[in-house]
């Protein structure tokens, strides 16, 4: 056994060792060759070697390194252990996967700074994930954001993509300034900003201290997440930046949220009250509902898939708030299903929004739109492209046996857990519960948006000439979507033992006992129900064989004629568009999205009859009009009040300073 | 002993997969004949179904010239979601065909996959009334669902599993103390649900014909030769497995809890008659009942999520 650990010690080491070495090789192609795809190249390669490193340390033990001492303090200090070497999986794949991508998508424009901020963007994601101390791990969170805002706004960016871009700065920062206030809080009392140190001092900070902290490490990470109501950069950022910085930051970046949640909110900082796991199942129940009722108003392709991502955030959230109230109740069982359920959402929304967001920049590339009312009809021509995005669409919609399907189970069954908990409050079993409701209607609303997406790019009749003429991308791109549908499907098939996997990382975690041992034993988490993933498929794929051998295979073939449609010729305006698809949805919710639509008729001239009909509908986002709205023209009020002490005068700055002087040494006196 | 085990095992298997697979167009020759009479019409015979079956199967589909692979795939994959979902299910006996292989997400996991198939095959003609029907499909399955998962959890929480065999021999062991206010409430919750999941009266009309009225029958607009009679018999099959779940949770009275014969033949009498009476109940409601608006569903299938949190409430603060 020791054996074997320090063997995967080594390999996880030497793995590390030349995912940097390979990282510094891609970033010195990237700046002095203008070499975009030997970058790329290299960028494959390393991420190639995190997802070893990954693996080694969820097997083995923890790797730690220790380099660039400035005045006591490193900025490079890191530990990767099971639970950080969980999300370097996740990186890995969906990191290779976009280089690999990278290779053959090039967006017009595109400089060497761009190429560069990718690099640095992947080697600051692998940093927070290991970091072992405040000052190492704010560095990485800064460095993460800026790479990723250069990657959002591009050399020449335009009026829209500028404001995106704004909007993520500032919220970026909104999170970076509450997990630093939250570290400087915490850190106070342990005298050291070495994470080790923290839990300790948690257990010394008074009630408040611990509740304002935890808030401010929600708000901080919950931002980066895209957790409603702090969600409004991600659907105005991620459409923008091209597809693989996309697929990277939807599948791995705002899983740094949720990872800074369970390593700071739940291990480091351990057991809480229980309106913690309250709040946190409320905001997740919210952002699950809310993210996919915007998603399926919205008829721009990426767009439609940053809302998914915040649904998906909510749905992890929901995990994690079995796990908080599993650690009111010091239930192991109810911690472990909770945090395995999280992590295995984590590692699968990774997976098919990854591959989705590759799928959209395909269909991007290839017809020039991300409007689904111009798409239509690209599966007969970009078969693969089709195949893959509906793989993905079929695994985020929850649908077994894929890996979406295995992962919402994991969360139903802890709801259910904690909703039979009997130690616990009746209201937060009742809670439990109401978020039972909350995960159904999530998903069955996710489904229908995923039948509108699919079934609005991919078949019919293409709804606009560039739509009709698009043609296949290249070897490159394909073998990137090729690559993370099989690991949706295999993902899907493998539940069990990665559950098992998951689940011993979450043992391995201190306020669960913290047995490092743990996290290589495949035990499966603890659950009240039954999901053979290989039976199911089983039984499935052995029905499709009976009933394909039943009907000798005629089934498939057909004779082919045009669509009735009352008698003329089918045309695609005849089609159902995705705004269509979704107008019972919206109406159906309409409390919720305030639809607006207008109706443009114009007329033959001098007749009573439509010469154009335009239709327009569009949904109000009550939190942006709402909440940030008020605060934006507030914030605005306050600065033009403040503007009147500006007057420009030396000598009135120096009155000021003056004023402000005698103002402290009359505070400090007392 | 375990061979013989092992044989009573799969013999329950045999008989309840065969009752299900042959029965269930019987099933909707009944409802049908039910609501004729019930119309004072004389209806077609209870075994039309089978000779439309036969008839559709004979003949070569027809295609939409935009179709892609989805219209000859998506038939196939709804009916093996449908025939899988018979295999999960405990309908003659306390323990499915297929046990220890999926809970009853899983089964509700498996609507969802066929839904996903068909309403995606809807979409592929690129008629006007398959997207309608598509679109009317997912948005109320969406009311749907929070439903039937509200009503099934409070099964969850006297039974303490979400697997179904779990839960039926939980409620045959219990007798009628199974009954309790919070479980009542939720079938009654799981009822109203089951009536939109099976696309009947008030919220879909199986026999319309009238485009602007179709839910089901629009997707199936383009449908036609052996893929029809699959989607047909597909969605005969899903009653069954609706009309079954609901058995197993709320009334597994009577089904075999162990291989012997005489056990086995008292379960397929009682899962015939609860059958039957899912058949009668449906029927009645067809003949009687105006479909609702659309636009008032929310309020009908809300009703049901409501009733579920009551009855969880119920089964959280009420003395047992």
């Amino acid at each position: 056994m020791t054996v074997e650990l320090i063997e995967l010690e080594g390999i996880g080491r030497l793995a590390l060792g030349v995912a940097a070495g390979l990282g510094a090789i891609g970033a010195t192609l990237a700046l002095a060759f203008h070499g975009h795809r030997p970058a790329m190249l290299a960028a494959a390669a390393a991420c190639i070697s995190i997802t070893v490193v990954g693996v080694a340390v969820i097997f083995g033990s923890p790797i730690a390194i220790r380099i660039g001492d400035v005045l006591g303090f490193s900025l490079i200090d890191v530990r990767y252990d099971a639970l950080g070497g969980t999300f370097l999986v996740a990186l890995g794949i969906v990191g290779t996967a976009a280089s690999v991508y990278a290779l053959g998508y090039h967006e017009a424009g595109r400089s060497r700074v761009d190429t560069l901020a990718y690099v640095i963007f992947l080697a600051s994601l692998a940093l927070v994930f290991g970091s072992a101390s405040a000052f190492s791990f704010l560095f990485a969170w800064e460095l993460m954001a800026i790479s990723s805002a250069i990657l959002v706004i591009g050399p020449k960016p335009g009026r829209t993509v500028v404001q995106a871009g704004y909007v993520y700065i500032a919220m970026t920062h909104l999170a970076t300034a509450a997990i630093a206030i939250a570290f400087a809080l915490w850190a106070a009392g342990a005298g050291s900003p070495d994470f080790a140190a923290f839990p300790a001092a948690a257990a010394t900070l008074d009630g408040p201290t611990r509740d304002l902290v935890f808030l401010l490490l929600l708000v901080g990470f919950g931002t980066k997440a895209g957790m409603i109501p702090l969600h409004i950069w991600l659907p105005r950022a991620h459409p923008v930046a091209p597809s693989h910085v996309s697929a990277l930051m939807s599948g791995v970046m705002i899983k740094a949220g949720i990872y800074g949640l369970i390593r700071f909110g739940i291990e480091l900082l351990g057991a809480g009250p229980a309106w913690w796991a309250l709040l946190v199942l409320a905001i997740g129940a919210t952002s699950a509902i809310l993210g996919v009722l915007y998603a399926l108003a919205e008829h721009d392709l990426k767009r439609l898939l940053a809302f998914h991502s915040i649904e998906n955030i909510g749905i992890i959230l929901l995990g994690l708030g079995v796990a908080l109230l599993g650690t009111t109740l010091d239930a192991t069982p109810l911690v472990v299903v909770g945090l395995a359920a999280a992590l295995f959402h984590t590692i699968n929304h990774a997976l098919f929004k990854g591959l989705l967001f590759l799928g959209a920049g395909a269909v991007q590339s290839a017809t020039h739109t991300r409007d689904l009312n111009r798409l239509g009809g690209l599966a007969r021509l970009m078969p693969l492209t089709a195949l893959t995005f509906g793989i993905g669409a079929a695994a985020i919609s929850g649908l077994p046996p894929l890996n979406g399907f295995a992962s919402e189970w994991l969360t139903f069954q802890g709801l259910l857990s904690a909703g039979g908990a009997t130690g616990l409050d009746p209201l937060a079993r009742f809670a439990a519960y109401g978020a039972v409701g909350a995960l159904a209607l999530t998903a069955a609303l996710a489904v229908a948006c995923f039948v509108k997406a699919t079934g609005m790019t991919f078949l019919a009749l293409p709804r606009s000439p560039a739509a009709a003429s698009a043609l296949e991308v290249g070897h490159s791109m394909r073998a990137a979507m090729a690559a993370l549908a099989i690991g949706c499907v295999a993902a899907g098939l493998g539940a069990t033992p990665i559950s098992a996997v998951l689940a011993g990382v979450a043992r391995s975690l201190h306020v669960v006992g913290g047995d490092p041992v743990a996290a290589g034993a495949l035990v499966p988490p603890p659950t009240i129900g039954t999901y053979q993933p290989l039976l199911v498929t089983a039984a499935l794929v052995s029905s499709m064989i009976v009933i394909l051998a039943v009907s000798r295979y005629r089934a498939m073939s057909a004779r082919r004629a045009p669509t009735w449609t009352c008698g003329i010729a089918p045309e695609p305006v005849f089609e159902y568009t995705a705004t269509s698809f979704s107008k019972l949805l919206r109406m159906y919710f309409e409390r919720v999205l305030r639809p607006d639509r207008e109706i443009i008729v114009e007329l033959h001239a001098g007749t009573p009859f439509p010469r154009r009909v335009t239709y327009r509908s569009e949904v109000d986002h009550l939190i942006e009009s709402r909440v940030y709205g008020p605060l934006h023209r507030a914030s605005i009020a306050l600065s033009v009040a403040v503007r009147r002490v500006q007057h420009g005068t030396l000598q009135l700055y120096l009155a000021y300073t003056v004023v402000t002087v005698v103002i402290l040494l009359l505070v400090t006196r007392a | 002993m375990t061979m013989d085990a092992a044989a009573g095992t799969f013999l329950i298997a045999i008989v309840q997969v065969s009752l299900v697979l042959g029965c269930a167009p019987l099933l909707q020759g009944i409802l049908r004949k039910v609501k004729a009479r019930l119309q004072y019409r004389r209806g077609p015979s209870i075994w039309q179904p089978y000779r439309d079956l036969r008839k559709w199967w004979g003949k070569t589909p027809v295609e939409s010239d935009s179709a892609s692979v989805v219209t000859a795939a998506a038939p196939v994959v709804v009916l093996a979601a449908m025939v899988s979902a018979v295999l999960l299910l405990p309908i003659v006996s306390v323990r499915p065909p297929l046990d220890h292989a999926g809970d009853l997400l899983v089964v509700v996991g498996l609507l969802a996959l066929a839904r996903f198939a068909m309403a995606l095959a809807a979409l592929d003609a690129g008629s006007a009334f398959g997207g309608m029907g598509a679109s009317r499909e997912v948005a109320i399955a969406s009311l749907v669902e929070p439903g039937v998962l509200l009503a099934l959890a409070v099964a969850v929480a006297g039974a303490g599993t979400t697997d179904l065999a779990g839960i039926a021999a939980h409620g045959t062991l219990a007798g009628w103390s199974m009954f309790t206010p919070a479980l009542l409430l939720a079938a009654l919750a799981f009822g109203i649900v089951a009536l939109a999941e099976t696309g009947h009266e008030p919220v879909d009309n199986p026999d319309t014909h009238l485009e602007l009225t179709m839910i089901h029958e629009g997707m199936l607009i383009e449908a036609s030769g052996r893929r029809l009679a699959m989607l047909m018999y597909a969605s005969q099959l899903k009653l069954v497995v609706v009309v079954g779940l609901f058995a197993a949770v709320f009334l597994p009275f009577g089904s075999a809890s162990s291989a012997a014969p005489l056990a086995v033949a008292a379960g397929v009498v009682f899962a015939s008659m609860k059958l039957l009476a899912a058949a009668l109940c449906l029927g009645v409601l067809d003949a009687g009942m105006a479909k609702v608006r659309i636009m008032a569903l929310p309020g009908l299938l809300g009703l049901s999520s409501l009733l579920a949190l009551t009855a969880l409430a119920a089964h959280l603060w009420l003395p047992a």
